[in-house]
């Protein structure tokens, strides 16, 4: 038997998602785009006028956007993989029978930097990695390890940056895949442990297969936060020494909020929103499968 | 810029209002602030001393009044943003607080009032106002633009010499630099060592790698950032030679220079791990209070040393604005706000609060200069300075944003001065090109 639901009962369930989509989501992302066919600058709002693709143009041949969208590439392929080899660990660890306790105890401390708002993240980065008085070259110094330069030194910045962005998003990596792990039928975990003492077999034939959502989810869900990330980088470096930091993500923001371009910040914002649908097709069709 | 034909027609504006004795007598702040009793004035303000001073000031000003002043305290990164936002919106904010280099931007589109509004206005004008104690270029720097004066400067700041003289003294100096070869040649390798470095310059790359470190570079060698047609002047001779001096100091400087801004700046002196740097004025209660800062005693201040061109310091701060998109009270009430924290009445106890008035009748007082020991090179900084030491038109916010970039690649090596010097200056021109000054649309005013 089908049960038939009036339209307007599925209007009025539906009906306030969508227009709280359209209105946060569709309706800015409509402005942007209009905007970014405008030679649009807050201060010289006297000359705005349509330029059609002009800003897209200025965004396709501007070397700065490419070098930061070449950065942002380096940062992910240089973090991502990282995340997931540490997030995995721990997350078979956790999957592992006993010591119930210690093991809740380690998930709610894996949420602490998730929870820790990205600005914060940033600043502790700045206190903690000054090279005179932070507590990581304090550190380092008992172990006989001389004062690193990390914020002043494009390499080591860098360097900072992608480990703390492992510091903060290892435990989303590795919440995930253990949810993943959660999927995995215990009867056949258990009867592969019985056919094979190799835990590496477990994780390749039986455990990986019911992993692979999860791994897509993480990697498309990574590739738009690396794709926008700001708020941690702006308060720690601010993009520099010098670019050696600027992501693409801190370019927009320059453009947009401190040169006051609207029009062309609006341009490099829908080419990136662009890049980002077509890599998350990407990801599904190249690596989604589903568990037969 | 009509520095002194501006200054002078305010002047006698003031003087002619002061001349009329009985309106003198009549005027009152209470009395004139009675129609606007209840406004309410959104205006944002800095964590700076001088905005804490101002704040600790505003209950007298409210009880007297009835009128509120709310302020929003924001860093100031964040400062203009917020403003050309809540303009371009017509929002709430009824006061303008504007660095020197907004100015240009804030008064070519439109969004402030001249204060010639209100000095022309027997209601509103204190005859006490007297706009020619303010010093000339502290006026024409913060408030004026064209010729037209907008705002009543507020925090105002010279650059400093601060210096640790325990320190200068065991190394054998009695005194300090007096120019910037006597640093390069004589302080710069007695005082860096053991760990300690003669000199620190901040250089973050934010407006502290262009006003704090790149500027002050330019000027006292007798370089700028543009020269009589709006073309660069970066790759002149001059230019090159400050910057290159700049480059050259960096051995002085502690490792990753590049990364500091004022906060590690200031401390790096006030925790005796630099003999001395070059800041502005409003540090000055910081590094005095023995709170903040263990060289309290030792602090000693001086004016910035002088290149060949001259001392030319660094010169910056704030002025307060009407904001032409208040309605007519809200404009009142705040053009008496502004006028009654910056007066000379008042300029005694916002000194004592820790801000650093633009009155000259404030320092004239020799128990002040005892009291305050920066004031002397205070007042000799603002003799020399340059009202265009950065470039005060609409364009610098994107300028400065290519300054600060090349101007780190330049200090960490990336690429040598004269390559950076030329690619500020194709990315400056430009911009320039592009707002329209080669082509006669902008008369070329900085």
């Amino acid at each position: 038997m089908t049960l038939r639901v009036p339209r307007r009962t599925i209007a009025a369930f539906i009906g306030p998602a969508v227009a709280a989509l359209a209105i946060v989501g569709v309706a800015p992302l409509l402005y942007a785009l209009w905007k970014s066919f405008h030679d649009f600058n807050l201060t010289q709002l006297a000359r705005q006028r349509w330029v059609g693709l002009q800003n897209y143009q200025t965004v396709l041949t501007d070397s700065d956007f490419w070098d930061a969208i070449g950065r942002t590439a380096l940062l992910f392929v240089s973090a991502v993989p990282v995340q997931i080899a540490l997030g995995l660990a721990i997350a078979l660890v956790l999957h592992r029978p006993g010591l119930t306790f210690w093991k809740t105890l380690t998930r709610l401390s894996l949420v602490l930097p998730m929870a820790t708002t990205y600005a914060v993240v940033g600043l502790l980065a700045q206190v903690m990695l000054n090279q005179k008085y932070g507590v990581i070259n304090q550190m380092l110094g008992w172990v006989g390890v001389d004062a690193i330069n990390f914020i002043g030194d494009p390499t080591n910045a860098f360097i900072a940056v992608i480990l703390w962005d492992v510091w903060q998003w290892t435990p989303f990596v590795a919440l995930v895949l253990l949810a993943g792990l959660s999927t995995v039928p215990p009867e056949i975990e258990e009867t592969a442990r019985l056919e094979t003492r190799s835990p590496w077999t477990v994780l390749r034939h039986v455990q990986l297969p019911f992993l692979i959502p999860s791994l897509v989810a993480v990697l498309i869900l990574r590739t738009a936060d690396t794709l926008k990330l700001f708020d941690m980088v702006f308060t720690m470096t601010r993009g520099g020494p010098g670019n050696a930091t600027e992501f693409i993500a801190i370019l927009i923001e320059r453009v947009g909020n401190r040169q006051f371009d609207i029009g062309l910040a609006a341009a490099q914002s829908i080419i990136m929103l662009a890049i980002t649908i077509v890599l998350a097709r990407l990801y599904i069709r190249l690596f989604y499968r589903e568990v037969s | 810029m009509k520095l002194k034909s501006h200054v002078s027609a305010l002047a006698l504006a003031s003087a002619s209002l002061a001349g009329l004795a009985d309106a003198a007598q009549a005027w009152s702040l209470e009395e004139a602030a009675k129609p606007y009793a209840g406004t309410e004035l959104e205006v944002l303000f800095l964590d700076r001393p001088g905005y804490n001073a101002a704040i600790q000031m505003l209950p007298d000003f409210e009880a007297a009044t009835g009128i509120k002043v709310n302020h929003t305290t924001v860093p100031y990164e964040n400062a203009l943003g917020e403003q050309v936002r809540d303009f371009v919106a017509g929002g709430d904010l009824d006061i303008a607080l504007i660095d020197l280099v907004w100015i240009g931007n804030f008064a070519e589109n439109g969004w402030l009032v001249p204060s010639e509004t209100f000095i022309n206005n027997p209601e509103l004008a204190d005859p006490a106002l007297d706009m020619a104690d303010f010093f000339p270029l502290v006026l024409d720097a913060f408030g004026s633009w064209n010729g037209v004066n907008y705002g009543l400067p507020f925090d105002n700041y010279s650059g400093l010499l601060f210096y640790n003289r325990c320190m200068l003294e065991a190394a054998g100096f009695d005194k300090p630099p007096a120019t910037w070869q006597e640093v390069m040649d004589t302080y710069g390798p007695a005082l860096t060592k053991d760990g300690k470095y003669a000199y620190a310059l901040q250089s973050k790359r934010n407006e502290t790698q262009s006003a704090d470190s790149f500027a002050r570079f330019l000027w006292p060698f007798g370089g700028s950032f543009l020269n009589a047609e709006f073309r660069s002047n970066l790759n002149s001779p001059e230019s090159q030679a400050g910057l290159q001096f700049r480059q050259d100091l960096m051995q002085f400087m502690p490792e990753g220079i590049v990364a500091w801004d004022h906060a590690e700046t200031v401390n790096a002196l006030a925790q005796g791990d630099v003999a001395f740097i070059t800041e502005w004025s409003a540090f000055y209660s910081t590094l005095k209070s023995p709170e903040t800062s263990t060289i309290a005693d030792c602090l000693g201040v001086a004016p910035e040393p002088a290149g060949p061109a001259g001392r030319r310091p660094a010169l910056g701060g704030f002025s307060l604005a009407v904001a032409s998109q208040a309605d007519a009270a809200e404009q009142a009430a705040a053009w008496l706000f502004i006028q009654w924290v910056t007066s000379a009445a008042n300029a005694g106890r916002y000194l004592e609060l820790g801000g650093v008035p633009a009155r000259q009748s404030a320092y004239a007082d020799p128990a002040l200069a005892e009291q305050f020991t920066f004031i002397p090179a205070l007042v000799e900084s603002w003799q020399e300075g340059v009202p265009e030491f950065r470039p005060r038109f609409a364009e610098w916010p994107a300028i400065t944003e290519i300054v600060q970039e090349y101007g780190t690649r330049m200090m960490l090596g990336e690429i040598s001065v004269e390559e950076g010097a030329r690619e500020i200056g194709t990315q400056m021109e430009a911009v320039l090109e592009d707002a329209g000054y080669y082509s006669g649309a902008k008369p070329l005013a900085q």
